[in-house]
């Protein structure tokens, strides 16, 4: 990194805290600091709605998954739009008619204290544990390709998120969101460009689209209904919409963010900002991934990306193997390149069967040099059956460090550093909340003139945990992968139960408690047991939550009522 | 649809229910964009 890398990123996260701070002034109740004063206009509640859900790994690992996979994983987020729209009419104007500060709340009114704790505590754990993962993963990938240290890279993004999380709260929270959106969209919009840019002269837009098309990168859409693939138009509406309306409906990480709106109007136009720029947003990351992987079509790229295992590989028996690998590899992709070039040449002139046939010869040319990468990845996990066979996370920021000028190179990791600030902050704001209104304001009885500083202490607290998780992390090997669908095990359920509290009138306190119960350990020995996709667990956790609830409201209608009326729209 | 009486009107398309399909039918036009788009170029 240059100095002017260095200077370009040392300013932007000192401008994202000062801007934090400075606009986080003023919180002097516990409600203040909850609630950001429920004064934010839609524009600041939708960016920082996105903000929330942006981290650092999703500029990380997007690109990469479209260089590796293409483009499919856009449909992730069909569901979203249509969840965005649902909780505009339901969830909102009830969350605000009934001044709650957390999303858990209404569970007591609705069912009773058991129910609503079981959420809380739901939620407590699962997010509890992803914020760890989310400043982990980023600093692991970044210790990896520039040497940084893991444990000071850790301790560097905690310390700048809480400076300005456990100050100000909601309101700080929600700023630096939007300084940190400007410089996530600078630094990627400028990416994508000098990516295009980068290109061979000869080879345009649309020959470097043609090239990624032609190699299945732009594979966008997949009608095919299969329950067992993870990316596909039907996952990503049903699935991808029972977990959206999940998490920006029952997580109070988003839920916090939109209850900070004004008024009913600028929390739901927040909310439907967030509807419309996402799958645009998550396209044109994905499209960058395919700029990426055409730039490597003319650019010999590393077996596999991720240098870390690579090394193991070096210092162990098969060192030599590896080596012929890498020889191999870089032959066949010198073959590879030349395809390339002359399918491009080829689809300059107007003959339809040569166009054919050069576009089979890139594409068998592709396949040989993935055979040697494949080759290369069984020689990897052979040195460390333990190692991660994907590089999915390590291929942007390769390329970003190798071929992006000084100065963009800064600002791109200064891309990466907001990312994992912003979701950080979000979700240690909302654990701290979750634990103060829900837990020690509920069943200690609280203290209003107390309650700011306990906010910021159990902020703090949370902020703490997760870095001390995030320490913990790189101990638990394969165990990431499962705590990073932990999110898929638990939402579905605590949708059940908010979807029963809603329209489900018949059913009372005590079924609903026992239903999602049950509901979990049946989605829990599906992920034990089946192979069925995570993004399916959501839809499943959900209906089995109603229809247990049901079962058991017909099975025990003597149970007594609930005492407070059940909320209504 | 549950419409709060007391509601203001959105700021954009005069209603909520039609601010309402103007997001799903954005949705709808990212597909059959997207659709095409991977069609154009495979």
């Amino acid at each position: 990194m240059s100095r002017l890398d260095w200077i370009v990123l040392g300013a932007s996260l000192l401008f994202v805290v000062l801007w934090g701070l400075h606009k986080g002034r003023g919180a002097k109740t516990g409600e203040s600091y909850i609630g950001g004063g429920r004064d934010h206009q839609w524009w600041l509640v939708g960016l920082s709605i996105i903000a929330t859900q942006t981290s650092a790994i999703t500029f990380l690992s997007t690109p990469g998954q479209a260089y590796v996979d293409g483009m499919r994983f856009v449909q992730f987020y069909f569901g979203l739009p249509l969840a965005a729209v649902v909780l505009s009419i339901t969830a909102i104007p009830l969350f605000h008619r009934l001044k709650a500060s957390t999303a858990y709340e209404i569970l007591e009114q609705r069912f009773d204290l058991k129910t609503r704790l079981l959420a809380a505590i739901l939620f407590l754990i699962q997010r509890g544990l992803a914020v760890g993962l989310t400043i982990y993963a980023p600093a692991l990938v970044l210790s990896v390709l520039l040497g940084w240290n893991l444990h000071a890279n850790i301790l560097l993004v905690g310390i700048l998120v809480m400076i300005y999380t456990v100050t100000g709260g909601t309101k700080a929270v929600a700023w630096a969101h939007s300084s940190q959106m400007v410089i996530v969209s600078l630094g990627m919009i400028l990416a994508g460009v000098m990516t295009a840019h980068r290109l061979p002269d000869h080879v345009s837009l649309g020959d470097a689209l043609h090239v990624a098309g032609g190699l299945g990168r732009l594979n966008a859409i997949d009608t095919s209904f299969d329950p067992n693939n993870r990316y596909n138009l039907w996952s990503g509406l049903i699935g991808g919409f029972f977990l959206m309306l999940s998490y920006f409906g029952t997580d109070q990480s988003q839920v916090q963010r939109y209850l900070a709106g004004s008024s009913v109007t600028q929390s739901r136009l927040g909310l439907l900002l967030n509807g419309l720029i996402k799958v645009p947003m998550q396209f044109l990351i994905l499209l960058l991934g395919a700029l990426v992987f055409v730039f490597y079509q003319f650019h010999t790229p590393p077996v596999f990306f991720n240098p870390g295992p690579v090394k193991q590989v070096m210092a162990g028996p098969d060192a030599a193997a590896y080596r012929n690998l890498e020889a191999e590899f870089a032959q066949a992709r010198e073959q590879q390149s030349a395809k390339a070039e002359a399918y491009v040449l080829t689809r300059h002139g107007t003959d339809a069967t040569a166009i054919a046939a050069a576009k089979a010869d890139l594409q068998q040319a592709h396949a040989q040099s993935e055979a040697l990468r494949g080759q290369a990845v069984k020689l990897i996990q052979k040195a460390n059956p333990g190692t991660n066979p994907s590089d999915t996370n390590y291929i942007f920021l390769t390329y970003v460090l190798s071929s992006l000028p000084a100065g963009l190179i800064g600002l791109v990791l200064a891309a990466v550093f907001s990312g994992s600030m912003s979701s950080m902050s979000g979700e240690i704001s909302a654990l701290g909340a979750t634990t103060v209104v829900d837990l020690w304001r509920r069943l200690r009885g609280g203290d209003p003139h107390r309650e700011v500083w306990v906010n910021r202490l159990a902020t703090f607290a949370w902020g703490c945990f997760a870095m001390a998780f995030a320490e913990y992390a790189a101990r638990l090997g394969s165990l990431i992968e499962a705590v990073n669908i932990l999110g898929s095990l638990f939402y579905g359920t605590i949708l059940g139960i908010f979807l029963v509290a809603f329209y489900v009138k018949r059913v009372r306190g005590g079924n609903a408690f026992w239903a999602a119960l049950v509901a979990e350990v049946v989605v829990l020995l599906c992920f034990a047991f089946t192979p069925i996709s995570f993004l399916w667990y959501n839809a499943i956790g959900c209906i089995l939550v109603v229809l247990f609830a049901l079962l058991f409201q017909a099975l025990a209608p003597a149970l007594p009522d609930a005492e407070v009326p059940v909320p209504t729209t | 649809m549950i419409e709060p009486h007391h509601e203001p009107p959105p700021p954009l398309m005069g209603t909520w229910p039609k601010l309402y399909a103007a997001v799903l039918g954005a949705l709808l036009l990212c597909i059959i964009l997207l659709r095409l788009f991977s069609r154009m170029f495979s």
